[in-house]
């Protein structure tokens, strides 16, 4: 079936399986590495993107079902010379270890940051829990995305 | 570069500095053996022992072999040396005939596509004769109960024995006024890091095997899959990509020979990426360990003597075993100085998923037993437990168990006071 | 398989009434069941443009709520953090944030796990269920459809929820193994109101003790009428201890949730808004 979809800002119109998850498509059509597979069923959320401002974990989310939407990913965020405030703090705080489950836990926190500038301590925690890390202890990721916050504008 | 995000903070000694490959990583750009890809690459899928301990009595692979899209399928009668292993070579890359653990690899498909390669793999039918398992590793280590490797680790199941014996344990029996005996048990556990295996391999321009993979342990995975494929080393070349966490885990070999076995065999670039559930399967766990403590100590609060005994189910494979019972041992005292000791530390094959290095390398779980002796102990002695640790603990010129005098850096007096204060309610109880 | 997302109510039952056909909402249990091959299918009917299945509003005297409302759509609206308190508590604490932006409370009912964090809240806010087919619109009551196996005949569109808006007071709690991600081991919610130091109106519902979220009849006599004193709250542990043991019998999982759920209990009493000041828990 074709879908279309806008993949970090470019329209893409693409031949899926109804069955294929947007995961894969993302991967292995897209060639977008960047979203990670952990677990396969919504538990980790490596898989986590942006879908019409919200996160979803791209493992639960059929292809199909992203057809009119649009998706953000890892690599729509920023890049060497402009990092994203929530990348560039997590490189500062050392909140990066394997770097397995970054890509998520960065769009998680671009997610919360452009849903709300100035979270607290306790939203940034939900926000967060959805992503699961095994190297960090969290600590690290969680003032990361506070020193985000402080460095966001409005 | 980005001029606003800053290199080093502060001195080069104590300083904060950038990890280099924290960029790759926020831009989503790092390359995990899951994200390498080569033109014209096929897909890998093994089927698995869903038996414990069982004989193939034989395989039907037509169905497999006729499957959409299959390229190769393949059994131990592809390996030229079938085993690998960090001490032993006891683990086969595909089981012959004799299944000792849940999961244990017996058939390997190659397909076109991942799809492809599970659906064939789903056609593969293996005749197990069931065999009743050991899974309880002091029954395991009892006389007569039939060896799980009679080949390489002889008639008995335990693979390991360590014995440390400081002093004279009945003198410090005679001595002790007060006696604490328990059972302790930890459980297994896994390692959980979060990218599940995942292996490219392919023949390169030169002839030669690539494997590029998650490891801890490149030289070791190059020596493995030369031997098992019958290869000389500088026909190998393992290339380490970033590895998705491992604590322990990416010691042993997972997929990589069976993913190089496939491309020697079809000259195909070779993908193999487990699911999580297939993750479980594939690698070591932490090992489950019971100790057996008894403790004696004077009424003024001195120890005099511990016996321990400490049998850690080492799983169907050896792995890292004897290397992590000997650390047990070592370790069975904790940071205290103990006259007389004697401790037994066994590694035992079960067929239990194989048990290998995590965290510690059997450090770990004595702690549970020597911390929880001290703390009954400080009970029966009416002491503080901070009380009766400042009592015993190692300090500069000790002795351990194993007769290392400590000459320096043995920093526990510091610590516990430096704890003492936040502990107040705890100690007082 | 094939998949197609009609607009209208009326396709969606065309399309869903052919054999072979499931209905998907959010996903997160029916594409993981396709994936491990637990269900077959010969197409999917995707929901999320169905406009009127996403709504949450009040008519009246009660609150609407659309089948393919997501749990974090539940989580953002205010009339149901005050009215449906306890539904509220259970969507905080389904899953997490990917989760809830995806997962439906139609999806949540439809799937019916044991463990489904919804329906002890539903259950005690007396919600009322409307089930669309070609031969019209049902409304029945949650307890009674809860006794059904299947819940509805193939083809049946769940299209969403009738909350009484009765002013009563609401409250959930949930014993999992960690704060995000965990499915229940236990739930249980709690709907009362206060007269003259009394409680009356008392329900109480529990999950993942048994096959399916229940109401107990015989909790809910026990506590009709008690002081709302410290007492209340002892009485209720008591005797929900009681109801557990009879609802799980035998299962492994009985004497551990025989204690645990007077814990369970208190913190459900302890989030009904007048409950926290002290005099009840
Ligand atoms: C990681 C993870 C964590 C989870 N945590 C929780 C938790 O804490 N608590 C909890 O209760 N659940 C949890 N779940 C389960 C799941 O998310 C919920 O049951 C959810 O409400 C299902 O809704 P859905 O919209 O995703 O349903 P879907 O998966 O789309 O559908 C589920 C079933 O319902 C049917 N269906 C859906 N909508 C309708 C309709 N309108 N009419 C008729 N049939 C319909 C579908 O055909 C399908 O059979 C979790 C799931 C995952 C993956
Ligand atoms: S891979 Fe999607 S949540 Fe783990
Ligand atoms: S950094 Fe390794 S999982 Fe988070």
């Amino acid at each position: 079936m074709k879908i279309e979809l806008t993949v970090n800002g470019v329209a893409r119109i693409l031949e899926v399986e109804p069955e294929e998850r947007l995961l894969d498509v993302l991967r292995e059509r897209l060639h977008l590495t960047g979203t990670k597979e952990g677990c396969g069923e919504g538990e980790c959320g490596a898989c986590t993107v942006i879908m019409d401002g919200k996160t979803v974990n791209s493992c639960m989310v059929l292809a199909a079902q992203a057809d009119g939407h649009a998706v953000t990913t890892i690599e729509g965020l920023g890049n060497r010379g402009s990092l994203h405030p929530v990348q560039k703090a997590f490189l500062e705080e050392g909140a990066v270890q394997c770097g397995f489950c970054t890509p998520g836990m960065v769009l998680s926190a671009k997610a919360l940051l452009d849903r709300s500038p100035h979270p607290g301590k306790e939203q940034i925690a939900v926000a967060m829990s959805g992503n699961l890390c095994r190297c960090t202890g969290y600590d690290k990721i969680l003032r990361a995305v506070e020193r985000a916050a402080g460095e966001v504008k409005e | 570069m980005n001029g606003t995000v800053g290199g080093t903070v502060g001195g080069t000694v104590g300083g904060r500095v950038l990890r280099e490959d924290a960029w790759g990583k926020v831009l989503g750009q790092a390359a995990f053996p899951a994200d390498v890809r080569r033109e014209g690459q096929i897909y890998a899928v093994a089927v698995r022992s869903p038996h414990a301990h069982a004989r193939i009595r034989g395989l039907k692979l037509d169905e497999a072999r006729k499957a959409e899209g299959v390229v190769a399928v393949l059994t131990s009668a592809d390996v030229p040396h079938n085993g690998h292993g960090v001490l032993y070579r006891d683990q086969p890359v595909l089981v012959q005939d004799h299944v000792r653990m849940a999961g244990d690899p017996v058939v390997l498909v190659g397909a076109e596509t991942l799809a492809e390669a599970r659906t064939a793999a789903g056609l593969v039918e293996v005749d197990y004769e069931v065999l009743p398992g050991l899974f309880d590793p002091e029954e395991a280590m009892k006389e007569g109960v039939p060896a799980l490797h009679p080949e390489i680790h002889g008639s008995t199941n335990i693979v390991y024995h360590l014995p440390v014996c400081k002093g004279n344990v009945a003198k410090g029996w005679a001595e002790a006024e007060v006696t604490v005996e328990r059972d302790y048990q930890t459980q297994m556990l896994d390692h959980a890091f979060l990218q599940p295996e995942a292996v490219l391999a392919y023949v390169d321009e030169r002839g030669h095997l690539v494997v590029e993979v998650a490891t801890q342990y490149a030289h070791y995975d190059r020596g493995e899959i030369a031997h098992a494929l019958g290869l000389k080393f500088n026909q190998v070349r393992v290339k380490t990509v970033s590895v998705g966490g491992a604590f322990g885990g990416r010691e042993d070999i997972s997929l990589q020979i069976m993913a190089a076995l496939m491309a020697w065999r079809t000259l195909r670039p070779v993908k193999m990426e487990n699911t999580r559930e297939e993750s479980f399967h594939s690698h070591s766990k932490r090992h489950p360990m019971r100790m057996h403590y008894k403790t004696g100590a004077t009424r003024a609060g001195k120890l005099t003597v511990l016996e321990a005994r400490i049998v850690g189910d080492a799983g169907a494979y050896a792995s890292w075993s004897p290397n992590i019972l000997r650390k047990a041992a070592i370790h069975a005292t904790g940071p205290y100085e103990i006259p007389n000791v004697r401790v037994d530390a066994y590694a035992v094959l079960t067929n239990n998923p194989y048990t290998g290095a995590m965290r510690g390398f059997g450090a770990a779980q004595p702690v549970l037993a020597y911390e929880s002796q001290m703390d009954l102990l400080a009970r029966e002695l009416g002491l503080s437990p901070m009380e009766l640790r400042l009592r015993n603990i190692c300090r500069v010129g000790s002795e351990t168990a194993t007769g290392q005098v400590l000459t320096g850096s043995v920093g526990m007096e510091e610590c516990l006071k430096a704890v003492k204060s936040y502990l107040g309610e705890v100690s007082a109880r | 398989m094939y998949y197609v997302r009609p607009e209208t109510v009326a396709e969606v039952l065309e399309a869903g009434e052919k054999p072979g056909m499931l209905y998907l909402a959010g996903g997160t249990d029916l594409i993981l069941k396709l994936r491990r091959q637990e269900v077959q299918a010969r197409g999917l009917v995707d929901l999320q443009a169905v406009a009127e299945l996403r709504r949450i509003r009040v008519e009246g005297d009660r609150l609407e709520i659309g089948a393919m409302v997501s749990f974090a759509d539940l989580l953002n609206n205010d009339q149901v953090a005050t009215e449906a308190r306890a539904l509220w508590l259970a969507c905080r604490s389904m899953g997490a944030p990917q989760i809830r932006n995806q997962a439906t409370l139609g999806g949540n009912l439809a799937n019916c796990s044991p463990a489904a964090d919804s329906l002890p809240a539903l259950l005690v806010l007396q919600a009322q269920v409307r089930l669309l087919s070609h031969s019209g619109e049902t409304l029945v009551p949650l307890a009674e459809l809860l006794e059904r196996t299947p819940l509805w005949p193939s083809g049946t569109l769940l299209a969403g929820f009738r909350l009484p808006l009765t002013g009563g007071a609401s409250g959930f709690a949930k014993l999992g193994r960690r704060q995000a991600l965990a499915i229940a081991r236990l739930s249980a919610a709690v709907a009362l109101r206060e007269e003259n130091g009394r409680a009356s109106g008392v329900r109480l519902a529990f999950g993942a003790a048994g096959k399916r979220a229940f109401l107990s009849a015989d909790l809910a006599e026990k506590l009709n009428g008690l002081v709302l004193d410290g007492g209340f709250t002892e009485v209720a542990c008591r005797e929900a201890r009681k109801v557990i043991s009879r609802a799980l019998g035998e299962r492994a999982s009985a004497p551990y949730k025989r204690e645990a759920v007077a814990g369970v209990v208190r913190e459900a009493l302890a989030s009904v808004e007048f409950m926290k000041s002290g005099e009840g828990a």
